[in-house]
């Protein structure tokens, strides 16, 4: 055979190639067959324990595990013989027999592998008759876990993750036999910057959200593909969203983030500070064009307040008087807004003054969370704009108007310093997806969408671009931020038949392209 | 933290250690040591064997509740540990567990109020042509009757 | 019989002091094989003798160790498995008891065959008087120069370790034993890789049952054929064969390999006690499945009982009598395998507790109609579907209690 060829086998009577030293399941999965699975998991070695994964392979006297069988030329292999249904069968009545009847009460219902699997290969009666195991099912393993042990198949997922890829080992399993168990060690909790993924990788009810259980159900949710925005690797994630029950209103709600596979990226994990980080993004928002006079707040339109903001800086822009007009913009806007950006306020209206507000770096872990705590940092660079932080008791010497994109000026400096350096510019502007604090300070609050409600693009610090969509309809009268700049843009009349043709992400994102050879 | 070893056992133990290429293949004997000083294997001793093979305390716990013959707590000063499978149970092993819990007057899984005896049944201990069994500490008694169970357990101190 | 091989000398009292073993020619094995022999030449004077495994297993050792890559950057270890748990086998302790030198002489033959500088005596945690003897006759052996460096001026080294277990059958199993040696859980590892590639510490290494290597020294001094002879074509040498239960006299009987079953319970062992009348025996320790009394006629070696659906596993027999019931068996069975389950996969951690379950149940005397089919169908759930042979363990034996004594069962269960 020559060295590197495709090994070729036949799957349930389907010729599959693969690459010597594929796994019997990775090449169903490339046929485009399923083999059941609990313990495996990819990022791991395969533990071969749950034995449900097993198949028959002509020739070999015992049914062969796909998890941990390679492929061998000439192979054949099927999933579907009886032998290989009974073996399963068997397995899942195993199973069954030593689980608690909670799938009414148990959060995992919907997106269950135990579940999934019976209703596939199982609907048989149970046949047990003995009394099952009890054990303990309300054990805080965690700030955010619980763990059930009644509802535990014993894979051990869990026990690898935290061996494996966190190094953490903090739980193990005690006692043998019947009487094994998962466990922490006496009090000391699963404390690690990824103990969320436990959740998602137990592939039943046996360890849960303590925030998540009892919310809701899996299939109410609407799960849509974004990315973290609290660092700058850009973790792939999906948000698990519920759309609302129309005749209640507010019930509409962001429920969870989990991890979205790139091997590229992330990996098959996300970091606890971007999981749960994320869910904060949606409170709080910014919802109505505010204009705050005389202690009182007026709610405009947005044409109006447009209109408005474009008078004051074309009036100062015509009569080169521009000196004293400060934008202060943030890395996590997207490609395409921070080209907007630095096309209006840098070469449109030729301003000097462009700060930047985000949130200070924090520790990286070693792993997948970066210090940079701004998702377009790259982005930012390769747009060709400078990071320059802002200073507001500097800048409130010699601005009148200013204009701040984003949330983080509260990270800057303290409530009292910030209150003090605003007050003393005449005009702020906050455009922003929610206000944070700064309620008095700012002359108009205008409602951005922010990471939830937009589309576009964001470039990760490794120089990978990724695209993403909005995960929920916008907030009140929330905008995305690149309209909003459009919108201005436009009313700015310096240049507003370009403006005119920027009319979605993927639009501006091409003409990015036709500038910067980067984004090509 | 020192889980109140004697020096002669501690230096004992960094002999054993010494034979295996890697730490933490010691456990095993290290825990019988440990475990015939102190009586038990308790959230102390865990700590000073995981900080002693550089693991964490949570593999030693792992290791002592899978195996029978360590105990998390202490046994009595003779535990007395009569064979339950099946050759001894035909040559009469139950009328020998019988035997004990009356003149014990404990039943199995329980020690005497004055610590002396603690009662288990275990699995096969290997000398089958002696059934039934029992293992008193480390030591074998087989061809049991009610008259030699009697004897032997008044010869102990 | 003519010349014994392993008990040979057992009624000397003081066979386990070296110098009583000297006197009786040991250690003359060694000086040949590491003086007139190459380590080549050995592995296959042992392969000649058709030498099969002790444990249970009855894999052929010269095979076993030609796996060991000859060159490796990696050291190679040898491990003895001592840990003696098959219930009604008590060999190896005798073996260990009266003639520890045996087994020391075995081991550095098989090491310098194979190229192995340390080697383990992985011994079940409850032979602790055992193990404290072999610990002294490895300090003997290794102050007349038989262990540690340059043994008999050879350039060879080999340290021997005694390292106790802890109580747990499954340590039996030589993944499981790797595991426990490495300061783990008892849980076996999946093959491939074998051990002979990557076994102890990621290293080669050899397992073999202290009776296995305890035969070298003879193949060894006295030849392949010899050895061969005593046995049968395939399966050389003699057993040790141990007899428990009601019988006159209880113990062990080295007769050569292919003795009939009848001839060892009713000859050597003396037959069933006055009074007492054969149900059934269980020819290879509590895992080979159960014979009924027309099948004791039996050759005991490895292919005749595979022959009719059992196995001469440890070569340990357990006789039952009539005044037994088979539900008793039954108990003591399930029980033993659903304590002694590891619990890594499925089929055996749920299916031997489940089994238990129900036979409790029967010989509470709340046994239903169907039980016995319910354990037949549950221990075939089990049967081939483990991780590792112990599913098969813990399943033959209730399979055949329970298609063989169908009616022994049936009995017990409540009406209707």
């Amino acid at each position: 055979m020559v060295e590197g060829a495709l090994i070729k086998i036949v799957i349930d009577d389907r010729p599959v190639e693969v690459r010597p030293g594929t796994t019997i399941l990775r090449a169903a999965q490339q046929a485009g067959l399923s083999i059941p699975h609990f313990c495996f998991h990819p990022a791991f070695a395969p533990a071969g324990s749950c034995r449900i994964c097993l198949v028959e392979i002509e020739g070999l006297p015992k049914l062969e595990l796909a998890c941990a069988t390679m492929v061998r030329d000439g192979m054949k292999i099927s999933t579907q013989s009886p032998r290989v249904r009974e073996a399963r069968r068997g397995v899942l009545e195993f199973l069954l027999a030593d689980h608690p009847l909670d799938c009414p009460i148990c959060d995992k219902a919907g997106e269950c592998k135990l579940q999934d699997y019976y209703q596939e290969y199982g609907l048989f009666e149970s046949a047990f008759r003995e009394a099952k195991e009890k054990r303990a099912k309300i054990i805080p393993i965690g700030k955010r876990l619980i763990l059930d042990r009644e509802r535990c198949v014993l894979c051990t997922r869990c026990v690898r993750f935290l061996s494996e890829v966190t190094k953490t080992q903090e739980l193990g399993v005690f006692q043998r036999g019947i009487h094994s168990e998962i466990s922490t060690y006496e009090e000391l909790p699963v404390k690690n910057n990824y103990s969320g993924n436990l959740v998602d990788l137990c592939p039943v009810g046996a360890i849960t959200d303590k925030e998540f259980r009892f919310k809701t159900r899996t299939w109410f949710l609407v799960q849509k593909e974004t990315i973290c925005p609290l660092c700058s690797l850009g973790c792939n994630i999906y948000v698990d969203y519920h759309p609302g029950f129309t005749r209640v209103p507010g019930t509409a709600k962001l429920y969870r983030v989990r991890p979205r596979e790139n091997p590229d990226v992330n990996g098959s994990w996300i970091c606890d500070y971007g999981r749960y980080g994320y869910q904060a993004l949606a409170k709080d928002r910014a919802e109505k064009v505010l204009w705050k006079k005389e202690g009182r707040d007026t709610i405009m339109s947005w044409e109006k307040i447009l209109i408005l903001l474009a008078e004051k800086l074309r009036t100062r822009h015509l009569a080169k008087n521009i000196s004293g007009i400060a934008v202060i913009a943030n890395a996590w806007l997207t490609n395409e807004e921070l080209f907007l950006f630095k096309k209006i306020f840098k070469d449109d209206l030729g301003l000097t003054k462009i700060f930047f507000a985000d949130p200070k770096p924090g520790p990286e872990d070693g792993f997948l969370l970066q210090a940079e705590r701004s998702p377009n940092v790259r982005g930012t660079k390769e747009i060709g704009l400078q990071m320059s932080p802002a200073r507001l008791e500097a800048l409130s010497q010699n601005t009148d108007i200013l204009i701040i994109f984003g949330t983080f000026l509260s990270d800057l400096d303290t409530p009292a310093s910030l209150k003090s350096a605003l007050g003393k510019i005449g005009t702020k502007v906050l455009i922003a997806s929610q206000v944070n604090g700064l309620e008095d300070d700012i002359d108009f609050i205008l409602p951005a969408a922010g990471m939830l409600e937009k589309s576009g693009s964001l470039t990760n610090k490794n120089g990978k671009i990724q695209f993403f969509s909005a995960v929920r309809p916008s907030c009140g009268d929330s905008r995305p931020e690149w309209s909003i700049l459009v919108d201005l843009a436009k009313e700015l009349r310096i240049n507003s038949g370009y403006y005119s043709l920027m009319t979605q992400p993927d639009v501006i994102f091409k003409a990015i392209g036709k500038e910067i050879a980067f984004f090509r | 933290m020192s889980a109140g070893l004697s020096p002669e056992l501690k230096k004992k133990i960094g002999h054993i250690v010494a034979r295996y290429p890697k730490k933490e293949a010691a456990i095993l004997p290290v825990l019988h040591l440990i475990q015939r000083e102190k009586g038990a294997i308790a959230k102390e001793e865990e700590l000073w064997i995981a900080g002693l093979l550089e693991i964490k305390p949570i593999k030693v716990r792992e290791v002592v509740t899978f195996y029978t013959m360590f105990h998390q707590r202490p046994v009595g000063r003779y535990h007395i540990q009569v064979c339950s499978n099946l050759t001894c149970s035909l040559m009469g092993g139950e009328k020998v567990v019988d035997h004990l819990q009356k003149r014990l007057g404990i039943k199995i899984g329980e020690t005497t109020a004055d610590q002396r005896f603690t009662l288990s049944e275990v699995e096969c201990l290997g000398a089958c042509e002696q059934a039934p069994c029992m293992m008193i500490n480390f030591d074998y008694y087989g061809k049991l009757d009610p008259e030699k169970i009697d004897s032997l357990l008044e010869g102990l101190d | 019989m003519a010349e014994k091989i392993l008990t040979k000398h057992f009624d000397l009292a003081n066979l386990y002091e070296i110098e009583t073993y000297l006197e009786q020619g040991g250690y003359r094995a060694v000086t040949k094989a590491l003086k007139q022999m190459t380590p080549a030449g050995i592995m296959d004077e042992v392969k000649k003798a058709s030498l099969r495994g002790r444990g249970g297993a009855g894999f052929p050792a010269g095979l076993k160790w030609s796996f060991v890559p000859q060159t490796s950057d990696k050291p190679k270890y040898l491990c003895v498995n001592a840990d003696e748990g098959e219930p009604g086998t008590f060999k190896d302790r005798y073996i260990l008891t009266h003639n520890p030198h045996l087994l020391i002489e075995g081991t550095i033959i098989a090491s310098f065959s194979v190229g192995i500088h340390s080697a383990y005596v992985y011994i079940r945690g409850e032979y602790e008087t055992v193990a404290q003897r072999l610990e002294h006759a490895v300090v003997e052996a290794a102050e007349k120069g038989y262990l540690g460096k340059n043994i008999l001026g050879s350039g060879f080294d080999l340290d021997i370790f005694v390292h106790r277990g802890a109580g747990a059958y499954i340590c039996g199993e030589e993944t499981a034993l790797l595991e426990s040696l490495e300061g783990r859980r008892a849980y076996p590892r999946l093959k491939p890789p074998f051990p002979a590639s990557v076994g102890l510490f990621q290293c080669p290494t050899v397992i073999n049952n202290v009776e296995t290597l305890a035969n070298i020294p003879a193949i060894i001094e006295k030849g392949a054929s010899w050895f061969l002879d005593k046995g049968l074509p395939r399966d050389g040498g003699t057993r040790i064969f141990g007899v428990s239960g009601p019988v006159v006299r209880p113990g062990i009987y080295e007769l050569p390999v292919g003795t009939s079953l009848r001839e060892i319970i009713e000859i050597h062992a003396g037959g069933l006690k006055p009074g007492k009348k054969l149900k059934a025996v269980i020819p290879g320790g509590m895992s080979a499945p159960i014979l009924k009394p027309d099948e004791i006629d039996i050759k005991m070696d490895f292919d005749s009982l595979a022959g009719i659906g059992s196995m001469l596993g440890s070569a340990a027999i357990i006789v039952i009598d009539e005044d037994t019931p088979i539900l008793d068996v039954l108990e003591k069975v399930a029980k033993f395998y659903a304590h002694e389950s590891c619990g890594q996969c499925t089929p055996c951690r749920i299916g031997t507790s489940w089994i238990y379950k129900i036979v409790k149940r029967m010989s509470s005397g709340q046994g239903e109609k169907g039980d016995a089919e319910e354990l037949v169908r549950l221990a075939s759930n089990i049967k081939g579907k483990t991780l590792c042979p112990m599913g098969d363990a813990a399943s033959m034996p209730v399979l055949s209690l329970a298609q063989k004594f169908k009616n022994d069962l049936e009995s017990c269960l409540k009406e209707g």
